[in-house]
């Protein structure tokens, strides 16, 4: 009888031990904007693998939600999570992590760019036409203090900016480029201002989700 | 009335003679099968049978003229744009970071001369090997004998923003630029010649398969299938049945579309072109 009370013990003590060994990860949830193949997702899952120990990894290509769980011992940061997916070409929107104590940290994409020191670079889709649209997009970006350089490429509509983003942000900038009448891949520009373009600038406005 | 005989018969040589013109023809669809449970990404035929890789499911799979699996090839890290030789499937294993080949002698790893990140397409042209080197942005190419690269991050002509795919054939190499959305062609010494669909405003140009006179081309995120003509000229936009499509191919004559979100093949012929009045 004690016999058996002793393995009962020690077989209770490994399914405990066992239940908290599965909960000794936290679990991190990131929206990645740029998702929109296999390639895509895939190669956010590549990059995702140099996280050894990395597990449950989980991509919505339609939503752009990813998520996957990693072992709390090795304390990984929003801020190197971030890091990756910007490595594997994307830009993190917002994360946020349930660590295994119940903690949870979230943080959005802006906020985590303004923790770190210096200028930041980011690329976002601009409408536009010509070379026209091409100055009047810089000019707008530019006029937003903190914004150091701007271009942007009339044939992949790509605007690329580099900023401090502890001055300013991605979506000030964006803003400032639609009220001077272009669309921006998350800022339409007022109906007024598409209407103030001269004819040869009146490119084909983007559709909003 | 001799005479108008004479002419008569002239003449019904004469247009019998005559050299009859080309009928255009356009490709129409034919016919959509349903996969069950494959998210294809790539496809290429061996001994007349079709394969597909299956990315979500790290997998190959021959399928019959229903689209019901006969055979699979699993325990691969995300296959994408395959082809094949003879009997010999050469299969990018964009996790893995290698070309694997399988043939009936087993399955071995290609040699290549640099290391890969992420290959994302593969040719074979004879004993020629390309690849679609998805992270390094570059094209590497074996002509036989030696491999070279070619190619760097950026929107000008010979470079690349994330190429997907990869396609050789007797003098030319044709790279599907897909973040750029355009196609670039190249010599075999990696120099540039020519680009194409870079004003058709494409939206991921994941795919490309070249035919004897067409350029077919996937415009993933906007579902169609863009055919050029080798100049670069438009002659046809393929949207029935078009989701999210990843790769072509022609076999037999019937053009074969996969689409990867919703797991169909499109199959389409070539048909005169009927002129609605």
């Amino acid at each position: 009888m004690k016999k058996s009370i002793i393995i009962s013990a020690l077989l209770t003590l490994m399914v405990v031990f066992s239940a908290v060994a599965q909960d000794g990860k936290d679990k991190f949830m990131v929206q990645v904007d740029g998702l929109g193949c296999p390639f895509c997702a895939y190669g956010l899952e590549k990059k995702f693998k140099e996280f050894k120990g990395i597990k449950n990894v989980k991509i919505d290509i339609e939503t752009g939600d990813f998520s996957f769980s990693y072992p709390s011992e090795k304390a990984l940061t929003l801020a190197d999570v971030e890091k990756q997916v910007e490595k594997a070409g994307y830009t993190p929107i917002t994360a946020k992590v349930e660590r295994a104590n119940g903690e949870i940290e979230e943080s959005s994409a802006s906020e985590m760019t303004k923790k770190s020191e210096g200028t930041v670079s980011k690329k976002v889709m601009v409408a536009g036409n010509c070379a026209m649209c091409e100055a009047r997009i810089t000019k707008a970006a530019e006029s937003v203090q903190g914004v150091s350089a701007v271009s942007w490429d009339k044939d992949t509509k790509i605007m690329n900016v580099s900023f401090d983003a502890g001055l300013t942000s991605l979506e000030k900038i964006e803003k400032e480029v639609a009220v001077a009448g272009h669309d921006t891949k998350n800022h339409q520009a007022h109906t007024d201002d598409y209407g103030n373009l001269p004819a040869c600038c009146k490119y084909e406005r983007l559709s909003y989700k | 009335m001799r005479k108008s005989i004479c002419i008569l018969i002239v003449l019904v040589f004469a247009s019998a003679c005559k050299e009859k013109a080309p009928v255009p023809k356009e490709w129409v669809l034919s016919r959509t099968i349903q996969l069950d449970g494959v998210n294809p990404i790539g496809l290429t035929q061996v001994n007349g049978d079709i394969w597909l890789s299956d990315g979500d499911h790290n997998r190959l799979v021959k399928i019959n003229e229903k689209g019901k699996i006969t055979q699979t090839i699993d325990s691969l890290d995300r296959p994408m744009h395959i082809d094949a030789v003879k009997e010999t499937i050469f299969i990018p294993q964009y996790g893995k970071d290698v070309i694997e080949t399988v043939d009936e002698k087993g399955r071995f790893v290609m040699q290549v001369s640099d290391s890969l990140d992420a290959p994302a397409g593969v040719s074979v042209f004879d004993n020629e090997r390309a690849i679609a080197d998805f992270y390094n942005n570059r094209i590497l190419y074996f002509d036989g004998a030696n491999w070279i690269s070619f190619g760097k991050e950026g929107k000008a002509e010979g470079e690349f923003y994330y190429p997907t795919d990869v396609q050789i054939t007797k003098d030319k190499i044709w790279v599907a630029d897909a973040y750029n959305n355009r196609i670039q062609v190249f010599d075999k010494k990696g120099g540039f010649l020519q680009m194409m669909g870079q004003n058709q405003k494409m939206n991921a140009a994941t795919g490309i398969f070249v035919s004897e006179n067409e350029v077919f081309v996937t415009d993933f995120e906007n579902n169609r299938v863009l055919i050029f003509d080798k100049t670069g000229k438009l002659l046809q936009v393929l949207i029935d049945q078009i989701e999210k499509p990843t790769d072509m191919m022609i076999k037999d004559e019937v053009l074969y579309v996969i689409n990867y979100r919703n797991g169909k093949l499109n199959l389409f012929d070539k048909q005169p072109i009927v002129i609605k009045k």
